[in-house]
């Protein structure tokens, strides 16, 4: 390929790519909030000292950690149907993304917990504070701040996790890509294009959790 | 819905995980060697060499393996070298994991406490030597625990390369469901032969965080 | 034991200049060890004493002036042009090779044992015979007293213990001078004695150190001469039982008076 017409190439497709692109976000940004939002549940046991629903969270956690997302996103996508329920390729593909983050997330966020010191515990309480108040309004702010970055790392590996709900089916910006080349015969840059959809995506979210938990820690600290 | 599609199938679901675990061993043992040298060699280099890996490990890092595995699967043929699609999902892959390499062995490097630097120095050591006899060694210790953890998203990460086309346990798995539509069993199946393969590197991984965090 | 004025001299400092940023902490400091001498090298924090000591082994890099061991010139040589020109790696580390230094923090090698830790100057930089290298570096620890710990690592050994094993490395390499930084600094007070015995002994067997301290007694019993530095440079300097007994500066006199007495009386 010529690279001078780079540029006269990259007009051509940046159309098709970039409503890739946009299912490429709208995966990310609902499976960003519903990981969290489980993972705080599945936090919620091991860090009350529930024994029986921990045992569970972890067993979970651990298949998680343990087995690749897509084959969790075959089992949904293809698996599912058979025991009736019948959910359409975003869905699974948000639902996969979010089961298989949500344990990571918890794992930061119950070691960013257990990071606090126990002091910190034994002073609140020495006031006169309730335990739940002494979670509440010590020892969450402080986890807070130590787990804003593994969390913000966590998450940008979800967005480019959601790369593989085009295994099946979903067109967004990798299956953008695969399609362009297969359907209209373009050549292989296409996918050079998409890596670099993909850098600036992820390096922009990057750079916005990197300010955010600057403020927050200013606020915080 | 039985397990019996399952259990029928298993001969051929095995020969899928010795196709995978052969692709993660060359996988892991080649992204970890060049992740080594890279790392290393970056540590010790001028600006221009360390600013060309940090933009090797930013790039590799900021892409979704996937997309590494059809950039290599498109690129080769229009480059007139005519590789399987194995063969493009493999050098991807060590591609990728290499930067992740990279990216802790230059830490683990970074980590190695400067007294230590300035007693093999005060002993006459020049670069090479202090590398080989002091820095190596124990950067080598504190990065056990992250390639550990890398390989094990490598593992997982084998996987995705029946989407470029590559046979291993996953592609078999969709050939089975294909045959017999028996989708939930299978790939709970797959899931836990991966999980048999992740479950002990996961534990050592662990082991390897735990004690290393201990003695130093 | 007078050191005679005619022995030959192992370090040499001269104008010695260095700079952290827009803050100089060496202002032009000057002065020769002889070789046998026992230099202690007093001051408060911050007068840099132990940047001095480390310009000397060139784990610092500095400005001016010119430092010579053994004759040759360390970290910079003058191209003939009268411009200086930083000697290259091999020189610099055949440099460190005729120095002994002895951190603060022990800086043991923590991948190895006290043993390996002794031999692996000789064997991989001198690339001494491993043999004969073992034999030293035991009757080294036998001389700090540590040869039943020979196959321990570090991290199992209290700090008294793994600062002499670290004179031992030291030693091992058969410097022309050791430089002492703040050697017992770090050590809890029961164990500061175990080390500076071995430092005192080293010193009647007639080594040439450099020794920064806070040890006032050991300044005034083991030191040929005593330098006070303060500011970035030397205030005073002579022999322990004149200059201490009768400080001319006032700057040397606070400071003697304030360096924590406790310090000052401990059995060394």
């Amino acid at each position: 390929m010529d690279w001078s017409q780079f540029g006269s190439f990259a007009a051509r497709y940046l159309p098709q790519l970039w409503n890739g692109m946009l299912v490429t976000i709208a995966v990310a940004a609902l499976a960003a909030p519903t990981a969290v939002a489980i993972g705080v549940v599945l936090t919620v046991p091991r860090v009350a000292g529930w024994r029986l629903l921990s045992g569970f969270v972890r067993a979970y956690i651990e298949v998680m950690r343990n087995t690749p997302l897509l084959v969790q996103m075959y089992l949904l996508f293809f698996g599912l149907p058979i025991l009736g329920i019948f959910w359409d390729e975003i869905t699974c593909g948000v639902l996969a993304v979010s089961l298989q983050h949500a344990a990571f997330l918890s794992e930061l966020i119950r070691s960013g917990i257990a990071a606090v010191s126990p002091k910190q515990w034994e002073a609140g309480q020495a006031i006169g504070m309730r335990r739940w108040a002494v979670f509440r309004q010590i020892i969450l702010p402080q986890a807070a701040i130590k787990v804003m970055a593994p969390v913000s790392n966590q998450l940008i590996v979800l967005v480019k996790d959601t790369s593989l709900v085009s295994a099946i089916g979903v067109l967004d910006l990798t299956l953008s890509g695969k399609v362009i080349i297969e359907r209209s015969g373009a050549s292989f840059e296409v996918f050079i294009l998409v890596a670099a959809l993909y850098l600036i995506l992820t390096s922009v979210i990057g750079a916005g959790f990197r300010i955010s938990e600057a403020r927050f820690t200013r606020r915080l600290g | 819905m039985s397990i019996s599609v399952l259990l029928a199938n298993l001969p051929y679901l095995f020969q899928g995980a010795v196709v995978t675990l052969w692709l993660a061993f060359i996988v892991v043992t080649a992204g970890t060697l060049l992740g080594a040298i890279v790392g290393t060699i970056a540590s010790g280099g001028g600006r221009i060499l360390r600013a060309i890996v940090t933009a090797y490990v930013f790039i590799f890092r900021g892409i979704p393996v996937l997309v590494v595995m059809f950039l290599g699967f498109y690129t080769f043929p229009a480059l007139g070298i005519r590789l399987s699609a194995y063969a493009a999902v493999t050098i991807s892959m060590i591609v990728y994991v290499g930067a992740f390499v990279t990216e802790a062995v230059r830490g683990a490097i970074a980590a190695v406490p400067a007294g230590q630097v300035a007693a093999a120095k005060s002993l006459g050591m020049r670069r090479l030597t202090m590398l080989r006899e002091v820095v190596l060694p124990q950067a080598a210790r504190l990065a056990i625990a992250p390639i550990l953890n890398i390989s094990l998203m490598a593992i997982k990460q084998t996987s995705y390369a029946s989407v470029v086309g590559a046979w291993e346990l996953s592609f078999a798995a969709r050939e089975i469901v294909e045959r017999t539509l028996a989708a939930f069993q299978i790939f709970l199946g797959v899931m836990m032969i991966y999980f048999l393969i992740c479950y002990p590197i996961s534990l050592l991984a662990n082991f390897c965080e735990r004690k290393l965090s201990f003695d130093h | 034991m007078p050191i005679p004025a005619g022995a030959p001299i192992v370090v040499s400092v001269n104008g010695l200049v260095k700079s952290f940023g827009p803050h100089r902490v060496l202002n032009g400091v000057s002065f020769d060890v002889r070789r046998g001498e026992v230099v202690v090298v007093l001051g408060p924090s911050g007068s840099g004493k132990s940047t001095m000591l480390r310009c000397v082994n060139f784990l610092e890099t500095f400005e001016g002036g010119t430092i010579t061991v053994d004759g040759a010139p360390v970290g910079y040589r003058s191209d003939g042009q009268g411009r200086r020109r930083m000697l290259d790696e091999k020189m610099v580390a055949e440099n460190r090779e005729r120095v002994g230094m002895v951190f603060q923090s022990f800086n043991l090698f923590s991948h190895r044992t006290v043993l390996q830790n002794v031999m692996m100057g000789p064997v991989s930089v001198q690339h001494r015979d491993k043999s004969e290298v073992r034999k030293q570096a035991l009757e080294l620890l036998e001389k700090v007293g540590m040869a039943e710990k020979a196959d321990q690592y570090p991290a199992r050994l209290s700090g008294g213990q793994q600062q002499r094993v670290a004179i031992a490395r030291a030693l091992a390499m058969r410097p022309a001078v050791m430089l002492f930084d703040e050697a017992t600094s770090a050590l809890d007070p029961e164990l500061v004695g175990e080390v500076l015995r071995v430092m005192r002994e080293l010193a009647t067997e007639g080594m040439t150190m450099v020794v920064v301290t806070h040890e006032m007694s050991f300044a005034r019993e083991v030191a040929d001469r005593v330098i006070f530095m303060d500011g970035g440079a030397i205030v005073e300097q002579g022999v322990p039982h004149e200059i201490m007994a009768n400080p001319q500066t006032e700057r040397f006199r606070s400071f003697l008076g304030t360096d924590r007495p406790d310090r000052g009386a401990r059995i060394a």
